[in-house]
């Protein structure tokens, strides 16, 4: 079949460079919108010194497993308008089409996940906790707006927004009977109609016939079990019930239901790759358990005290996601050393300032990142997100002499 | 490229183009208009030819450019990635037409060059602009009616549910758990770009497909589709299918234990079930009031049925029986009574029928039909003529408390209505019986039990018996009567009560052939003693088991008594059947499934012949026996019955010893049961090759074309190859089908590129696909269907018949939701949760509502061709009652929607009213003035704002004292950075600062006098609607069909659009803007009617 498969299947750990038998490093990207407050995202000093603005505090306890990074920015991100096309590029440093076309770059998550998909049972969770909208602003998509992760540059990852479903898609993977069956017929079908059309709707097609290509394979591998080498997950089976149908009302229940599912995706090795968006950019959502009654695109042009409340209340997602991680044992180190986890945003305030862009790494990254510091690139010449990016590739085994708008390293991480 | 320069040169700079295109009106019907655009040549005479232009270009632009913009955008700097050093000439120039849009745009907006660069001269300024626009309005014209690069689309989340509710005609929405879309193009989900395909969502396609297909229901001769997926539920729908048909027709009655006809005294639990009665009232009532308009022939029976809702065949056998030249003969003389009665009188005429209907028919309650000894019908015939009757009058005990000295009974012997000759009986051996003690025969009673003093004497005076008053001695404790006689008994309540009065009546041995009378047995005395009156028949059965079995026997109350051969006992039972023909106690059995399913192996029982025979037409029979024919087919009872047969049989098998009689009662049901399990298992078999050609026919309808080439053998194929992996039929049917919702021509509107280096006209299949996503969001209905399956739809008249119908289709409701709203950026409003719940608690119980009165104003705006302009003002809206108290409108009671006209006065009446619009484009907890302001410039007038500066200051938090938030608003915007996009928008927003942050007028006046960037000073509601209306009506309609094109197409609109777009707006001055003709001038395009071919390049 003339169709463009992925071309090859790396064994994560030797490509990695890490041994089989340990655990591997996991990546999760955190991302909320509508940056921070303008005065209290920032921290100094290293290790169990460092000192934390206010929005921070939540992550006080891993400070020394905190890489704190300051001044990166994405050129891409400053070309286009305010809001959707400072974040869809946000992970690719690709540029994006806007006049009603959707273009983007395949981000660095999904790179990873492309790269290593197969040697779990998910290549990759892509999870929001608020749906995205429909509409073009400012001649962008919003699209843009509320996806980060893309498979390809046309194709932004389908988030999951039912924490119940997500769940599924980690744990449930009984197959029917017929199911390949059915998805041979399809590709078969599909195969067919690609003489016909144009060659960019060959595209088009292409990412569904892969689509149920990948499914089909994935249909195959669940019938292979006990076929893993070397390191097992410390969890077989999850060990929290499925969560209940439907989106929880309460938001801090949503996000919390997401995070623990991120949590369980890594400890059960269903997959290593999760992306949180926790709201879109240019976001509705309102807090009445902070009581701050207010949208958060709002409160973001108003930079007081709700702000800081909501600001705080994102990054205690990723301090509980942090925590649950620590106290998962994987032999001498815990999951949190095993992880990378990547807090951020596509403008620095409210007030769509992109010419830099809060971030912050927590975790030891498998042993490959050195917490406690505060990094700052801002009157550095290389100071591009697409930098970061290469070199966090680098620690999964992908070594690109280029990526986005980058072709240097930050050496320092 | 999405840009709006075209109503700047068209207004200003274009020279009328219609001179130079063919223009061809067809006059189609009496409103139809089609235009069919052709492309001008280009020639070099036109006096902005590139003849003109490449000149002026080298002469006068390049100069400019190098003087004002090339600093930033050379092909070194490119700033912005802008590169405009590398327009050396005009041959360059047109190999890049967008990014001469991208430059008008920035001339229009003012943003370049930048502020703090070179400015321009005023006529520097307009020379360049007007060569720009003159250059790109002969590009558009030079590639006017490119149908454009339309990207591949899969159907998105509102047009799979809405195809899937049309193939299934069942509401069944999986699209809830899907990824919620994105928009591309003009700003709609509809546009190939903005849907993703990943393996997650295949997986999601692949479950719905799966969960769908589970609702699939299995007929005789194909499939249908139910909300529910349980064999269960399926049955119970075609239950209620079936006793839907049958009220149409007759009022279903609980017969209860009995009590209303016949009735059984062994099982309290037995009930005889629902039954469908005749609705003799009303017929009765129509057969009075119209009697003399049916005998003069001034109405006919059809019309007085359809005018009164009943059935035609029916009124019609009633009318001839009761009016006829020769009347049938009835118990009780029904014509002479319907020929005295007056028009009120049905009610006493029907309750005269029922009082019949008591004795001429007996009920059997449905269980175990089949069994030995069991009744074969559930309504039978009974005639209550007899030659002697046992009489047994319970006597009941006195209730506590009470004190009854005295029991009176009458022995009744009347004299049938036939007069009273031969009419001699015995009431033999009359007796008090009480079981375990003697029985006091009432000759004795007066002897056993003394009077009080001056009181009668009790019993009967001992003369009276032993002898016949005609006939001479008989039976020393019998009684002797001759017809009408009533013989009255005073019994003394010691003795009798608690026991029953027995006797036997019989005619005498020596009364003639000719007698005939009737006799009762009443506690009381008799109202009435002559004539002959409706008897009343009782089942009596002894204990449970018996109530299945022969054994029960019947009693009645006012039997006639009549010799075998008498000829007045033939005509007597002549009536009776007379008055079975015409009135059946019950005319079919509503009940439908057993009333003992403890005891049962019948799932249904059907009983409805005399409703045939009596109402239904030829095809009325054939639905009915088709509903029949699925419930047993969908049910599968006649696997089931069996099932339960041997369930039955193994329970007994234990205790045979005492269980024998039941055991051998239901024992040879076996056999025929076991056949006709077989029979239906073949039966089964044989129906499936039906069901994989029904799923043909489907995948067409699914695939919204014919099948091509190997897809009707795959089809199969897959089916067969699922069999081979041993799934059931049913599962390999099934998935088969769950196959075709996952298919590449299903989730895509797939369209054949031409290998053509040309654009081409799609197949008629394809436009029937296009026009039905465009103005239904769903696929092709049976009419569009023939009509491309005939090859016509793309004639231009059919096409424009067709486009005229569907707007006029419920189904254009769709186009109101997904077009209007999506641009509107209202689209699912009815979730919206953006509102405070502490300042606005009520919103969520209204957001449903407010977006149901935006979508139905756009949808009776589109069904009804209105005007596009109503969309700025109108007079009416729709409102319920919680809308219309919301906005302070008077006079709207009810949940029920309804059409209010007049609303204009009360600051209602257009989208700027609206409360969907208004909360939608305010904070959460207030308005604000910026962005309704900028919804209006942008969305409904189609302006674009240059991007905000890099650090946009911040609001307060709290509006500072003594400013309102107007006033802080304004202050904030006199920043000057700010101040340039400001002054265009908040302007507008604050014209509609009197209604709130969720749509309510505001009670205080608030300033809303408020100067346009233009310099028209406007104030609140009425000033921006009459200045919209005035001022920029153009803009409004050309962004409309700006924002329907892209939506149409599918695509964002594109240069080469121009031509159209300006078509349209030249149809829609001539023709009152009504929507009709934006939309026949779309469908009727060659964007709409045509597809590039593959080797056409992308641009």
């Amino acid at each position: 079949m003339a169709l463009p498969w992925m071309e090859s299947l790396p064994v994560w750990g030797n490509a990695s460079g890490q041994p089989q038998d340990q655990a591997p490093t996991r990546l999760a990207v955190l991302f909320s919108g509508n940056g921070f407050h303008s005065t209290e995202w920032w921290a100094k000093g290293a290790g169990a010194q460092m000192e934390l603005g206010k929005v921070l505090t939540p992550l006080s306890d891993y400070r020394e497993r905190m890489l704190f990074i300051r001044g990166l920015y994405n050129e891409e991100a400053l070309k286009g308008n305010i809001h959707s096309s400072q974040t869809g590029n946000l992970l690719s440093g690709a540029p994006l089409a806007s006049g009603g076309r959707i273009h983007s770059g395949t981000s660095f998550d999904q790179l990873i996940a492309q790269r290593y998909g197969h040697s779990t049972k998910v290549p990759s969770l892509v999870l929001g906790c608020e749906k995205s909208i429909p509409g073009i602003h400012k001649n962008y998509s919003l699209l843009y707006s509320s996806h980060i992760s893309w498979s390809s540059p046309n194709c932004p990852t389908p988030l999951e927004l039912y924490p119940a479903l997500a769940f599924d898609r980690l744990f449930n993977d009984q197959a029917d009977r017929g199911d390949q069956s059915v998805l041979d017929a399809v590709l078969v079908e599909g195969k067919r109609f690609r003489q016909d059309i144009s060659l960019s709707d060959r595209r088009k097609l292409d990412e569904y016939l892969n689509s149920v290509r990948e499914v089909e394979q994935r249909i195959e591998r669940a019938g292979q079990s006990g076929q893993l080498q070397g390191w097992r997950p410390t969890l077989q089976e999850p060990n929290v019930p499925r969560p209940e149908d439907g989106i929880p009302q309460d938001l801090s229940e949503h996000m919390r239901l997401m995070c623990d599912i991120l949590v369980l995706a890594f400890q059960t090795d269903s997959t290593r790759v999760c992306t949180l968006k926790l709201n879109n950019d240019i976001s509705y959502l309102r807090f009445p358990h902070l009581g701050v009654d207010i949208g958060h695109h709002d409160l973001s042009h108003r930079n007081n005290d709700d702000w800081l409340k909501v600001n705080q209340f994102f990054v205690e997602q990723l301090g509980y996601i942090a925590g649950k991680l620590d106290a998962i044992q994987e032999g001498e180190r815990t999951a949190l050393d095993n992880s990378l986890l990547m807090h951020c945003s596509s403008m620095m305030t409210g007030s769509h300032d992109a010419t830099q862009l809060p971030v912050v790494l927590l975790g030891g990254g498998g042993g490959q990142l050195q917490g406690g510091r505060v990094l700052d690139y801002l009157e550095q010449p290389n100071r591009k997100m697409c930098s970061l990016y290469l070199s966090l590739l680098d620690k999964y085994g992908i070594h690109l002499s280029e990526f986005g708008d980058s072709t240097e390293r930050l050496a320092e991480v | 490229m999405k840009s709006n320069v075209f109503h700047h040169w068209r207004r200003d700079c274009l020279p009328p183009v219609h001179n130079r295109r063919t223009s061809r009106v067809a006059q189609l019907g009496c409103t139809l208009i089609c235009i069919l655009l052709t492309a001008p040549a280009l020639t070099a005479d036109e006096p902005d030819s590139l003849a003109a232009l490449g000149p002026a270009y080298q002469r006068d632009i390049r100069p400019l450019l190098e003087q004002f913009c090339l600093d930033c955008h050379s092909t070194k700097q490119q700033e912005g990635d802008f590169d405009l050093q590398q327009f050396s000439g005009l041959e360059q120039v047109q190999r890049d037409p967008q990014a001469w849009q991208k430059v008008d745009q920035m001339l229009a907006s003012g943003e370049m060059p930048p502020e703090e660069s070179l400015q321009p001269s005023a006529a520097q300024r307009q020379t360049l602009r007007a060569w720009v626009q003159s250059y790109l309005a002969v590009a558009a014209r030079q590639n006017a009616g490119d149908p454009g690069h339309v990207v591949l689309r899969r159907l998105d989340n509102a047009e799979y549910k809405y195809t899937l509710r049309d193939l299934t005609e069942v509401d069944l929405d999986p699209t809830r758990e899907f990824p919620s879309a994105g928009s591309s193009g003009e700003g709609f989900t509809n546009t190939g770009d903005a849907l993703a395909m990943s393996p997650a969502l295949l997986q999601k396609y692949l479950l719905a497909g799966k969960q769908v297909a589970e609702h699939a229901v299995l007929l005789p001769d194909g499939f249908r589709f139910s909300l529910r997926a349980t064999r269960r539920d399926w049955t119970d729908e075609i239950l209620n299918r079936l006793r839907t048909f049958y009220e149409q027709f007759v009022e279903s009655q609980d017969l209860g234990s009995g009590l209303a006809v016949g009735y059984i005294n062994g099982h309290v639990d037995t009930r005889l079930g629902e039954a469908g009665r005749l609705p003799l009232e009303k017929y009765f009532a129509a057969t009075l009031a119209e009697r003399k308009a049916l005998a003069d022939g001034s109405r006919n029976i059809a019309e007085v049925a359809r005018q009164r809702g009943l059935n035609a065949r029916y009124l019609a056998a009633l009318w001839s029986s009761l009016s006829g030249s020769t009347p049938s003969e009835f118990p009780g003389n029904l014509p002479a009574r319907w020929r005295a009665a007056g028009a009120q009188d049905a009610t006493a005429l029907a309750a005269h029928v029922a009082r019949w209907q008591r004795g001429l028919w007996k009920f059997n309650p449905i269980g175990l039909q089949g069994r030995q000894g069991s009744a074969s019908r559930w309504m039978e015939p009974v005639d209550p003529v007899l030659t002697e009757e046992e009489f047994r009058l319970a006597i009941p005990e006195p209730a506590e408390g009470e004190t009854t000295t005295e029991i009176i009974v009458s022995l009744v012997a009347t004299d049938a209505g036939d007069g009273n000759r031969h009419d001699d009986i015995v009431w033999q051996r009359p007796r008090l019986v009480k079981k375990g003690e003697d029985d006091l025969l009432l000759y004795d009673v007066r002897g056993r039990s003394a009077a009080a003093p001056g009181e009668p004497p009790w019993g009967l005076d001992r003369a009276c018996f032993g002898k016949h008053p005609r006939c001479g001695r008989i039976d020393a404790a019998s009684l002797g009567a001759r017809a009408p006689s009533v013989i009255t008994v005073r019994l003394p309540a010691n003795l009798a009560a608690g026991r029953e009065l027995v006797t036997t009546a019989a005619l005498h041995p020596r009364a003639g052939k000719r007698a005939s009378v009737q006799v009762d047995v009443i506690a009381g005395t008799p109202a009435k003693t002559c004539g002959l009156l409706p008897s009343e028949v009782t089942v009596n059965c002894s204990q449970v088991t018996q109530v299945f079995s022969a054994q029960s026997k019947l009693s009645f109350a006012r039997p006639i008594l009549i010799h075998k051969n008498s000829p007045f006992r033939a005509r007597l039972l002549t009536t009776f059947a007379n008055h079975r023909r015409l009135f059946p106690a019950a005319l079919c059995y509503t009940q439908l499934t057993p009333v003992d399913e403890l005891h049962t192996t019948t799932l249904f029982y059907r009983e409805d012949d005399h409703l045939a025979r009596l109402m239904l037409d030829k095809q009325q029979q054939a639905h009915l026996d088709q509903l029949w024919k699925e419930l047993r087919y969908v049910s599968q009872a006649d696997l089931m019955r069996l099932v339960a047969l041997q369930d039955m049989l193994h329970s007994m098998g234990p205790n045979r010893d005492q269980e024998d009689s039941q055991y051998d009662g239901i024992e040879p049901l076996l056999e025929p049961l076991t056949a006709g399990a077989a029979t239906f298992g073949e039966h089964l078999v044989d129906t499936e090759a039906a069901h994989l050609e029904a799923l043909i026919d489907f995948a067409e309808r699914a695939y919204r074309r014919p099948l091509i080439g190997l897809e009707n053998d795959e089809l199969r194929g897959l089916y067969h190859r699922l069999r081979g992996e041993e799934l059931s039929h049913d599962a390999a049917f099934r998935l088969t089908l769950a196959r075709i919702f996952v298919a590449t021509p299903f989730l895509f509107r797939l369209e054949k590129a031409p290998p053509v280096p040309t654009a081409a006209a799609v197949s008629d299949w394809e436009l029937a696909s296009r026009l039905s996503y465009f103005l239904w969001s769903s696929q092709p209905d049976e009419p569009l269907r023939r009509l491309a399956a005939a090859g016509q739809l793309r004639q231009p008249g059919i096409l424009a018949d067709q486009a005229a119908r569907m707007l006029r289709d419920p189904r254009v409701r769709r186009l109101a939701t997904e077009f209007t709203c999506q641009w509107l950026d209202i689209y699912d409003f009815a979730d919206n949760d953006e509102k405070s719940e502490q300042m606005f608690p009520q919103f969520a119980d209204l957001r449903a509502d407010m977006y149901e009165e935006s979508i139905r104003f756009f949808a009776d705006l589109f069904a009804n061709d209105g005007s596009i302009l109503d969309l700025l003002a109108a007079d009416h809206t729709f409102l319920n009652e919680a809308l219309a108290k919301h906005y302070g409108i008077g006079g709207v009671q009810g949940p029920a929607w309804r059409r209010v006209t007049g609303v204009g006065a009360q600051g209602r009446g257009g989208v700027l009213t609206m409360a969907s619009v208004l909360a939608k484009q305010s904070g959460a907890a207030r308005t604000s003035p910026i962005l309704r302001g900028n919804w209006i410039y942008e969305t409904l007038l189609g302006e674009h704002l240059p991007k905000p500066p890099a650090n946009v200051p911040l609001l307060p938090d709290t509006v500072p004292a003594g400013l309102t938030a107007r006033q802080l608003i304004e202050q904030h915007s006199s920043v000057p950075q700010c101040a340039k996009c400001h002054r265009r928008i908040d302007p507008y927003g604050f014209a509609l600062e009197q209604y709130d942050t969720i749509g309510r007028l505001r009670k205080e006046n608030l300033d809303t006098r408020t100067r346009l960037a233009d310099g028209n000073t406007i104030e609140g509601l009425p000033g921006l609607q009459q200045y919209l209306l005035q001022q920029r009506k153009d803009d409004f309609l050309r962004q409309f069909c700006r924002k329907l094109l892209g939506y149409s197409l599918g695509r964002a609109v594109q240069l080469s659009d121009e031509p159209l777009l300006q078509e349209i707006e030249q149809q829609l001055a001539g023709q009152g803007a009504r929507f009709s003709v934006a939309v026949q001038t779309i469908v009727q395009s060659q964007q709409f009617r045509e597809i590039r071919g593959r080797q056409m390049a992308s641009n």
